[in-house]
């Protein structure tokens, strides 16, 4: 991740966005990742998101698929 | 999500990332997560069973044997996966022969003894948001278990799951809103 990267414009959805987005959406067309911390995880989250909090983001991009939109929280 | 999971009121799970698997000694084979989402269906399908007795609204009660109806279907869908991939039939000592199976757990990871005992004298407002939690959990660890499974097949199984535990989501939805 370049210092560029901190300016690109993102999109944001609203909870109820999301919900409709999820709704309407399998699984396996997004990538949907939790970025808070592990016990914030384990006390509740979206279903089917992925945890990768926000300090290992650069390492684990791997793990995403840059061809389906990302719905990050 | 503006907001993050504060503004969330949606569907939640609780857990870690394996959360559901880590009962059990499982790996990433397709068998073994077969086997792992067998043994969930089979303790929720008992749990469901158990319960629709219980329930003093007849239509509530209908909805939890259609749940544990559904659940022996995906017991048998995932039987049905296990032959295609593991190229054998599944013995009579199946689940254990593939995993440390504890047949006490039903989807979530709940033991289905421990949710019995809860379960008792609680009305179906109580019961039919136990389950809803239970099967958000569910949803959840299909979803995972489907990222985790190689082969298309396999994928699609899984992906088939996790429609029909969100229409139980949904159905339960309905039926706790009639209560309130």
């Amino acid at each position: 991740m370049s210092i560029a990267d901190y300016f690109k414009p993102v999109d944001t959805m609203t909870p109820d966005e999301v919900r409709a987005f999820l709704d309407r959406h399998k699984p396996d067309v997004y990538n949907l990742v939790d970025v808070r911390q592990p016990k914030e995880y384990e006390r509740g989250h979206i279903p089917g998101s992925r945890l990768i909090p926000v300090a290992e983001l650069p390492g684990r991009l791997a793990e995403l698929d840059p061809k389906k939109p990302t719905i990050a929280y | 999500m503006e907001g993050g999971m504060h503004a969330w009121q949606g569907l939640t799970a609780a857990g870690a990332p394996d959360a559901g698997m880590s009962f059990f000694t499982v790996g990433s084979r397709p068998e073994e997560l077969i086997a792992l989402a067998w043994t969930l269906e089979e303790g929720s399908r008992k749990f469901y069973a158990s319960i629709a007795g219980t329930l003093a609204d007849n239509e509530a009660a209908k909805l939890f044997t259609d749940l544990a109806s559904a659940e022996g279907h995906h017991k048998s869908t995932l039987l049905g996966l296990y032959r295609d991939i593991a190229k054998v039939e599944p013995g009579p000592d199946f689940p254990a022969s593939v995993i440390a199976a504890d047949e006490d757990r039903m989807e979530g990871g709940v033991k289905v003894s421990e949710a019995l005992v809860w379960a008792k004298g609680r009305d179906d407002r109580g019961l039919l948001e136990m389950s809803m939690a239970l099967e958000t959990d569910s949803y959840d660890l299909y979803i995972k278990m489907g990222r985790r499974v190689k082969g298309e097949n396999a994928k699609e199984v899984f992906g088939r799951l996790v429609v029909e535990e969100k229409a139980h989501l949904g159905r339960m939805a309905a039926q706790l809103d009639k209560q309130l």
